[in-house]
């Protein structure tokens, strides 16, 4: 798989959660600054979703278990767009 | 007219608990299936655990080959981040596949490992998914939104797994909410139900087949208002009301299976299965002590001890690998669905570990220690009474190392808890359900024997079962077999069992997640700590 540029990966993550959104409450714009939790209100079986959706998007296993949990060592305040973003931009193509 | 065939999946079902109501004139409906029909025992798969179990009933395949194990899996072969198995992990096609390959369309609706939704020609609403995700996980996409414009009242939130309320019943003040527990599951169902009934009225299909995970979650936290041999002798108010509401929900279901024959009609074979069984276990076997007692584990530094308030399911909570000091530790456990016990080795599992050429006597050893030493503390009987080997229970996974080393089975057919305790044994406060690998399989329709014992099924003959039942030819490589038996001679003179070309490859996308990967690795906790709202991690 080739690697995808970082904005195709943002568009497509931002659809993803786009179309996510019309379930529930959250009614602003997904932009790089939402954070998954904070302003999208996850659990974190929710962020485990996600990372099933992506892969199935990308048609490629990704090591989104390792990035939730370092993200989690960071003691970080959320995830925010941008970082995953970063993260797919990583390894999205990189078999 | 083409044949069609039901699968009416109950997580869990006993007849411990069936035949119980159908004696007190609950389960009408059950009642007359099993009457008019076959019934007998299905035999669940090694452990007794709901994704391979249920894995096994739709692929007709073992987990050795179909690839599920248990709800986690590593990430890869070498990680040591383990993740929720997907649909994608699933190795071997799915009988919604099989059929769908000889132009007949299925829908499938609360499968475990569904997620995402297999694209199939029909419909798939899976289980096990955050409710947030059910409209954008499920096949095909706008079905969730059909839903909603026809069916009055229907609700996603309401349908599908809600963790956080599900975690309520791990919070320690359960037993205060029985009710309130009984009556989440009654509307979640009612839910599963609507949705079920329009498939069966709306969506052209030759097979339908859907789960209701209730009576498994009702009969770990109910299970001694359920089981006649566990009912006080006074039994006060609030015995009888809880246990009134446990049988509303059995009625309930009853009715949903009434509904079921009644739409699809006499000449619509119906299968009822459930995964397991369930009996009741009284004690706790706290597993990495009994280990550390042993000399074969050593704890880390800081590693807490857990005097959990809901030690009831607290016993089947996993436990972070970083909790072990690999240095010293030749033999584990991290989680306690599976009642499986890892040997790290060295070089192949991390750093640290058994030597390579040192591993079958440390497996061997332990396995002997686990059934002569592990006994209770005041009786000496035996705690452990089966200890399968990864071959013996696997057969052909020898490679996968999601696959444990080894796997028990306790006396009372209980999980062991991973945590850390102060003692390694304790009986249980209080009764709680746990799965027996005894499950119910019951069929009525064209040509099934009236009024008949079957004869002993595996979870693995239904896939094939079924789809000699559509007419179909049954792939050479199903490990499982038509349950002739359960067919009149007459029928079966008439429709031969055809064999047919093996099942199809799958893109097996997750399937190289064989590792146990580093040693000093960790889970993730956040997910971890949700799963133990599952109930014994469902």
């Amino acid at each position: 798989m080739a690697v995808i540029d970082r904005d195709a990966i943002k568009a497509d993550l931002i659809r993803i959660l786009t179309e996510l959104r019309e379930d529930w409450e959250f009614s602003g714009e997904v932009t790089e600054k939402t954070g998954i939790f904070g302003d999208l209100e996850f659990e974190s079986i929710d962020a485990v979703a996600l990372g099933s959706a992506i892969e199935d998007h990308y048609n490629q296993q990704l090591p989104f278990a390792e990035f939730l949990t370092k993200a989690g060592e960071r003691q970080a305040k959320d995830i925010y767009v941008g970082d995953l973003v970063n993260f797919l931009h990583e390894n999205v193509g990189k078999r | 007219m083409s044949k069609r065939a039901v699968i009416f999946g109950l997580d869990g079902a006993t007849f411990t608990v069936l035949d119980h109501l159908i004696q007190h004139g609950a389960l009408p409906t059950f009642q007359r299936v099993f009457g008019g029909g076959t019934r007998g025992i299905l035999e669940s798969s090694i452990p007794p655990l709901t994704p391979p179990a249920w894995t096994s009933l739709v692929t007709g395949r073992t987990p050795a080959n179909h690839g599920i194990f248990n709800f986690l899996q590593y990430e890869s072969k070498d990680s040591s981040f383990v993740r929720m198995v997907t649909s994608r992990a699933i190795r071997t096609e799915t009988l919604w596949s099989m059929v769908n390959r000889h132009g007949v369309r299925a829908c499938a609706l609360n499968f475990v490992v569904h997620n995402p939704a297999p694209k199939i020609d029909g419909c798939c609403i899976p289980g096990w998914v955050p409710w947030r995700w059910v409209k954008t996980q499920s096949h095909p996409k706008g079905i969730i939104d059909t839903l909603r414009r026809t069916i009055p009242g229907f609700d996603v939130k309401e349908m599908a797994m809600n963790f956080s309320e599900e975690e309520k019943a791990i919070s320690g003040t359960f037993h205060e909410d029985y009710e309130q527990w009984i009556d989440l599951h009654i509307r979640r169902e009612k839910q599963w139900f609507s949705a079920w009934k329009h498939c069966l009225e709306h969506e052209p299909a030759g097979l339908y087949a859907i789960v209701f995970d209730g009576v498994d979650k009702l009969q770990h936290l109910c299970w001694p208002f359920l089981d006649p041999a566990y009912a006080p002798r006074q039994r006060d108010e609030k015995y009888e009301r809880v246990r009134e509401r446990c049988w509303d929900y059995f009625r309930l279901v009853d009715d949903f299976l009434r509904q079921t024959l009644e739409i699809v009609g006499p000449e619509t074979h119906v299968f009822i299965a459930s995964d397991h069984g369930f009996t009741g276990t009284h004690e706790i076997l706290y597993i990495n002590n009994w280990l550390e007692k042993q000399g074969y584990l050593t704890w880390a530094e800081g590693t807490p001890i857990e005097e959990d308030e809901s030690h009831e399911l607290g016993a089947v909570r996993p436990i972070q690998r970083r909790g072990f000091n690999f240095v010293h530790t030749r033999a584990y456990a991290s989680f306690a669905s599976c009642n499986g016990v890892f040997i790290p080795i060295r070089g192949e599992r991390g750093r640290e570990g058994v030597a390579p050429e040192d591993y079958r006597r440390v497996r061997d050893q332990l396995a002997d220690d686990l059934l002569h030493k592990c006994a209770h503390p005041e009786t000496r009987e035996p705690l452990v009474t089966r200890v399968w080997t990864r071959e013996q229970a696997f057969p052909g996974a020898e490679g996968n190392a999601n696959a444990p080393d080894l796997t028990l089975e306790l006396r009372d057919k209980g999980n062991v808890s991973v945590l850390r305790a102060s003692t390694w044994y304790k009986p249980r406060q209080q009764i709680m359900g746990c799965h027996h690998p005894d499950g119910i399989f019951g069929a009525i329709g064209p040509g099934i024997r009236a009024g008949t014992q079957a004869e002993r099924l595996r979870l693995i003959d239904i896939a094939p079962t079924v789809l000699y039942a559509l007419g179909l030819p049954i792939p050479s490589d199903l490990e499982g077999r038509v349950a002739t038996g359960v067919f009149s001679q007459e029928y079966r003179d008439a429709n031969p069992v055809r064999s047919g070309e093996p099942t199809q490859p799958v893109n097996a996308r997750d399937a190289g997640t064989g590792g146990e990967g580093d040693s000093g690795g960790e889970e993730d906790p956040q997910v971890l700590m949700r799963l133990k709202a599952l109930g014994y991690i469902e």
